[in-house]
């Protein structure tokens, strides 16, 4: 299923207050940087929400 | 960390020390005016964020304390005057327990080495193996060819060999030195001597009856600043001689359903917020060792799943007496 973010609200990495929180909480590399954005592998995604949870910017929902 | 103050007709303060915080978030939930704030606990318990479990707003806390007295781990203080109300009469209070007994304790350091808080406090004093052991050692330098054999292979380093020769001339100094101070007894000396050169004979046996039984000294002891009184300890100490008293009893079980279940090893959240290395995750699922957990909840709040159902049936809370502050408190047992 994976998760979307809303590119309105994400701090894209650099305005994110933890620089990019989702990709250092996600360990399936499911969410990875890529020229400096950040970028959803949906094939990697297990659906275990973490990222969803502790965005600061509350920018990912489930896709 | 923080101190916030009031002054007035009485002088009020409210500590906090992150140290012995477990990130349960009881603290927030029984503020009556909000002003506490439980922050992101898993990436703070990964080291992603640093900042404490929980934060204040100083301009809408009232002081009342019931932050204080809620906190089963001490985290949180309220003093009045300079008095703790953890000290005042009519105050709420905890009767949960972590105590080791001095006569018992063997000195072992088990539960030094399991603590997954580093709460204990341990050192001991071990005897000196040469006072063990009985025997006589004699080197004949007249045939001893100084090849260090039994030096080198010497176990407890107690044999100096000096002044190997560089020249001719130099022969007449050698020497040869066993620390009897450091010399257990153990005849690897004279069963590697080439020369025969080393009489040495060990009566430990023999003279077993007269050598004092060693003793052994210490101190162990839990530091209450971090103790969260998950009885790892207890439950590993051999000799019994460990009490703690948990703040809750209780159970915590995973509710999967069709739409939400364990990521186990992807997720690990709930096994990285636990404070007392109570959750497992085995074969792909969390599994909590209630032994060791002390039911603070933190790991209920951490799952992004919501699939931790906690419940404290009893807690060891006591001396409630006002009734608005029992209904808040009593809120604690109905579980999250």
């Amino acid at each position: 299923m994976a998760v979307k973010i809303n590119p309105d609200v994400c701090g894209h990495i650099n305005d994110c207050p933890v620089q990019g929180l989702c990709i250092k909480l996600c360990e399936q590399g499911a969410i990875i940087e890529e020229d400096g954005d950040v970028k959803i592998v949906p094939e990697n995604c297990d659906d275990c929400d973490l990222c969803i949870q502790n965005c600061p910017n509350q920018a990912i929902s489930k896709a | 960390m923080f101190n916030i103050e009031r002054e007035g007709e009485e002088h009020r303060k409210l500590s906090y020390k992150d140290k012995n915080c477990v990130g349960c978030g009881i603290c927030v939930n029984v503020c009556p005016t909000d002003s506490l704030r439980l922050g992101p606990i898993v990436p703070i318990a990964r080291g992603l964020i640093e900042m404490d479990f929980v934060s204040i707003n100083q301009d809408s806390c009232v002081f009342c304390g019931l932050c204080s007295v809620a906190c089963p781990f001490d985290s949180l203080e309220l003093t009045i005057d300079g008095t703790s109300v953890k000290e005042i009469e009519s105050y709420p209070v905890w009767e949960v327990e972590s105590n080791i007994d001095d006569e018992d304790c063997i000195y072992c350091g088990r539960c030094y080495s399991i603590c997954p808080r580093d709460s204990i406090l341990f050192e001991r004093t071990l005897p000196n193996p040469v006072d063990l052991v009985v025997g006589e050692i004699e080197i004949n330098e007249d045939k001893c060819i100084y090849c260090s054999f039994c030096a080198d292979m010497c176990p407890a380093g107690a044999i100096d060999i000096k002044n190997i020769p560089t020249s001719s001339n130099d022969l007449l100094n050698n020497s040869i030195e066993v620390d009897l101070s450091k010399c257990i007894q153990c005849g690897i000396c004279k069963r590697v001597c080439p020369e025969d050169a080393i009489k040495q004979i060990c009566s430990t046996c023999m003279m077993r009856e007269e050598i004092e039984i060693p003793e052994i000294t210490g101190n162990t002891f839990i530091s209450e600043e971090s103790c969260v009184n998950c009885s790892w300890c207890s439950e590993i100490c051999p000799v019994d001689a460990i009490s703690i008293t948990k703040p809750f009893e209780g159970t915590l079980e995973l509710a999967e359903s069709d739409e939400k279940v364990c990521k186990g090893d992807s997720c690990h959240a709930c096994l990285d917020v636990c404070q007392c290395n109570a959750v497992e995750i085995v074969d792909g699922k969390s599994v909590t060792n209630l032994d060791f957990c002390n039911l603070c909840g933190a790991c209920v709040t951490a799952c992004p799943q919501n699939i931790r159902v906690l419940s404290r049936t009893a807690m060891k809370l006591t001396n409630i007496n006002s009734v608005s502050w029992n209904e808040i408190l009593s809120n604690l047992l109905v579980g999250k």
